[in-house]
């Protein structure tokens, strides 16, 4: 028997058929229609779909080959995905400054102090050009830490620091790959000297000697170096993020008030400083300049020049435009400062908000740039006259074509994607054999009258030129595959030294599933770090699990044994076992469709 | 400076090459004949050769203005090349060897300087003078074109994309010809390839030819094969740069010999203006008139 639903009385009337039957209906056609709607207004889940942009093999082969290796590991787990070769300033630019990426990978300039990661992280920082978390990433628990380490001291900084670290490892805002070593095919036989600094340090330069048996009779005494990286030939502009990686040219040109030497800050063109820790966190520093020091175009540096460049590279609008618009690089050594102030011609002071003097002092690390040069420069960028881009100042655009700075070295002339030639800038203190706080590392100072860096297509074509005695050394690193040449040949030497720099992939938090951090976990699950040790560096790197890995600030618990103790590799010797990370893209919420394509929403 | 001695060696070896070419292909005889015509040979391509010149010039100048400007217009195509071929380059260099790789090598810098020289000699010295017109209007055209499509596309070759498979076998035996390589295009210019384009548009143009040079029609054609191939060997191109190079010397041939039979007809007085234009002036002078 069947039950009437409604349980409506047997007895009715007409009229409450009729109505009965109309809301049948409509009933049903409405729970059609519904269903219909509940149908259509649903939006298919779409395959997802990943690009990752980075350098071409001509630039860096093994930031290509990386990005390469996860394609396929992506391409295998059922994520479409599009390997986009970029020109190195192009890449930065569309990374660094316009956010439009998936993925990235490419090599984060070298670090000393881990206070790096608070503008890489900092969710303050998000909307900001530059290394200024470009991930888009937000995590309230890291922005705390960031904050906390700025402020802390010795061990309770230290407990900081790597409790900061296992967030990141967990959360994996970017992935790091590994530090590669620094490799280097140099000469000996004109000047000597090239392995007691870490050579992407401007001091390596400073410091060479002429080789005892060098010729003497010839008048001019160039050294000669390779670059594969021809944006030094385009571009002097120290804050021009998309053209500067370690900025170790434009650092002979443009000295800083502090120098890092052996792990220690030293006073460079201050002449001594004070510092005054108040019990607040509120550090104040008054800083007495060097009284021998002079532009490359004769004027003297001074108090006025110091605090205009504080003041410019926090806001290189000068205050003109409704927000401050900081340059994008030194910015987080920038952000820590508070106020400058000139108190007469030689002596600047300089307060920090809730910084500790162990932090402070990276703010006394930025190129001091002649207020005459860079005070016309901050005018809003146009172009023929229409401003076509919000908060873009002229000093961000600007190519420097002629810098003048007041370093050791000083600008001859250059020849676009060619050559650029400095030459040694007499009057600065270290070539006048003047003392500096650093001890007499300088001898009588640069040893050369003229640094030609000459742009060569590869490093292959780089090891040649050495060989041949047309260059001496190469200032940029090369890649492993040329070393068993430069072993071959014996007048050159290899030098390998490790690094500060590292290879990461970046992810873009504000696109779709990357603002998962299951997801990025299982993306970093897919990358096998001692595989591409092997298979890409020959050897010549070490896998990370943490960006300060290759410094003493990394907790044991994150350092690197067999495999990365944090996202280990799903998979042995670079061959991925496909199921289980498939299943990881389960576990952080996503579907595989009937064909086997990853699905989200 | 390395790229002087490699400049020095290449002249040297082409040089012998075009001497060798022109005594078996256009043989003595022909060659001290036409001492004769030398001026008015001069005279009667100064103006196809001056149009070449700017078009070199402006590529000369394009190749430093050329990325800057495909930046900002251009349209990285890199990806979808790759993901309609895949890695068709990776498994024609799983058959490289060391012979073979001197040869393609050899083909690709010294074969190619070689086939774009000769036939400029050997159609010189001939009787009819089209030609000799057609090769540089083609030449003219296909370094024209490429131009345009260097700015709209930005393409790396499949050595820049994936190193791990493919080699950059030309400059790793030989690192000194990137010098050379680098002067004359960046690496972000290699769709199309204009060494497919030009080594066809001189197989088309020996094609053409023949009659009078068929020794020249043979070894045009496996040079010109040899060209290409090599392209794709050495790891720079891709197969669609190359497919793509096709389209542009059919393309540039084909406008050369139109352009060449305008010309020729506006030289010797056939005023080459389509009738309707003719009339409709005339119209429009009449109409002129009875206003007036």
């Amino acid at each position: 028997m069947r039950i009437d639903p409604t349980g409506a009385s047997p007895t009715v009337s007409r009229r409450a058929v009729l109505g009965g039957v109309t809301a049948l209906a409509t009933g049903t056609l409405s729970g059609c229609v519904q269903q219909m709607r509940s149908l259509a207004n649903r939006r298919r889940p779409d395959p997802v779909s990943l690009t990752i942009r980075t350098v071409p093999a001509d630039t860096d082969s093994a930031a290509t080959q990386i990005a390469r290796s996860l394609a396929m590991h992506l391409d295998a787990v059922g994520i479409d995905v599009e390997v986009i070769p970029m020109a190195e300033d192009e890449l930065r630019r569309t990374v660094l400054i316009n956010h439009e990426y998936d993925l990235y990978v490419d090599r984060y300039p070298k670090q000393e102090d881990p206070d790096f990661l608070r503008p890489l992280l900092h969710s303050r920082f998000s909307e900001e050009p530059g290394w200024q978390n470009p991930f888009g990433y937000s995590n309230l628990d890291i922005d705390g830490l960031l904050t906390d380490q700025r402020i802390t001291e010795n061990q309770a900084r230290e407990s900081v620091v790597s409790e900061l670290q296992r967030a990141v490892a967990r959360d994996q805002p970017f992935t790091v790959v590994v530090f590669p070593n620094e490799i280097r095919a140099v000469r000996t036989d004109r000047f000597t000297g090239w392995y007691r600094f870490n050579p992407t340090t401007k001091i390596t330069y400073l410091t060479l000697n002429q080789a005892d048996d060098a010729d003497d009779s010839s008048e001019s005494r160039p050294l000669r170096v390779t670059t594969t990286d021809d944006r030094i030939t385009k571009n002097f502009n120290p804050i021009a993020v998309e053209f500067r990686s370690n900025g170790t040219f434009t650092g002979l040109l443009y000295d800083q008030l502090a120098l890092r030497f052996k792990g220690m800050m030293w006073p460079w063109l201050a002449e001594s400083w004070t510092w005054e820790p108040s019990p607040a966190g509120n550090t104040t520093v008054t800083i007495e300049l060097r009284d021998d020091l002079s532009w490359h175009d004769g004027r003297p540096v001074t108090a006025d020049d110091v605090a205009f460049t504080y003041r410019f590279l926090a806001d290189t609008s000068l205050g003109s435009r409704e927000s401050p618009v900081p340059a994008p690089r030194f910015r987080g050594r920038i952000s820590l400062v508070e106020a400058v102030e000139a108190l007469d011609d030689a002596t600047i002071r300089i307060d920090f908000d809730d910084t500790s003097p162990e932090v402070a002092v990276r703010a006394l690390t930025v190129p001091i740039f002649p207020k005459h040069e860079w005070e016309p420069k901050a005018t809003v960028a146009d172009l023929a006259g229409i401003d076509l881009i919000e908060g873009v100042t002229e000093a961000l655009i600007w190519t420097n074509p002629e810098p003048i700075g007041s370093g050791p070295l000083q600008f001859e002339h250059s020849i676009a994607e060619e050559v650029v030639t400095l030459s040694r800038y007499d009057e600065h203190f270290i070539n006048q054999a003047s003392t500096t706080n650093l001890g007499d590392i300088f001898g009588t100072g640069v040893v050369f009258d003229e640094l030609q860096v000459r742009v060569v297509p590869s490093d292959e074509a780089a090891v040649q030129l050495i060989a041949a005695g047309n260059a001496d050394a190469t200032a940029s690193s090369v890649d492993p595959r040329v070393v068993p040449r430069i072993g071959r040949n014996p007048d050159l030497k290899l030098l390998v030294q490790p690094s500060r720099s590292f290879y990461h992939i970046g992810f873009n938090a504000r696109e779709g599933p990357l603002g998962n951090p299951k997801f990025r976990r299982a993306i970093a699950q897919l990358v096998d770090k001692e595989f591409l040790v092997t298979e890409v560096f020959n050897g010549y790197a070490s896998p990370a699990a943490t960006p300060l890995a290759e410094t003493s600030w990394a907790p044991s618990d994150l350092r690197w044994e067999e495999a990365d103790p944090e996202v280990p590799f799903l998979g042995a010797r670079g061959d991925l076992d496909v199921e289980a990370a498939k299943e990881a893209f389960r576990e952080a919420g996503f579907q595989y469709s009937d064909e086997g394509h990853l699905i989200g929403r | 400076m390395t790229f002087h001695i490699v400049l020095v060696q290449i002249a040297a070896i082409v040089s012998v090459l075009l001497f060798l070419a022109a005594l078996a292909v256009i043989g003595p005889r022909e060659l001290r004949a036409s001492r004769r015509r030398y001026r008015e040979r001069c005279r009667a391509i100064a103006p196809y050769a001056v149009g070449l010149g700017i078009v070199l010039l402006i590529n000369r100048l394009g190749r430093r203005l050329g990325p800057e400007l495909s930046w900002i217009i251009g349209w990285n195509v890199t990806g979808s090349i790759y993901a309609v071929e895949g890695t068709f380059v990776a498994e024609l260099q799983a058959l490289a060897s060391p012979p073979l790789t001197a040869y393609f090598s050899f083909a690709y810098i010294h074969g190619y300087i070689f086939l774009l020289i000769f036939p400029l000699l050997a159609y010189f010295v001939l009787e009819e003078i089209e030609p000799l017109h057609e090769t540089i209007l083609a030449y003219t055209f296909n370094y024209g074109i490429g131009l345009v499509c260097y700015i709209v596309f930005i393409a790396y070759g499949p050595r820049n994309l994936m190193p791990e498979l493919v080699d950059s076998l030309l400059y790793t035996t030989w690192p000194e010809s990137q010098f050379l390589t680098t002067i004359v295009n960046v690496n972000s210019n290699v769709f199309p390839s204009l060494h497919a384009s030009l080594a066809l548009t001189v197989a088309a143009m020996a094609y053409r030819t023949r009659g009078v040079y068929p020794r020249w029609w043979y070894l045009a054609v496996v040079l010109a094969a040899s060209v290409i191939v090599a392209t794709m060997y050495l790891g720079i191109h891709w197969a669609l740069d190359v497919i793509a190079g096709a389209a542009l010397a059919g393309i540039s041939v084909y406008a050369a010999t139109r352009t060449s039979a305008l010309l020729s007809r506006a030289d010797s007085g056939q005023w080459w203006v389509p009738a309707y234009v003719d009339r409709a002036s005339r119209v429009v002078h009449q109409l002129m008139k009875s206003i007036r």
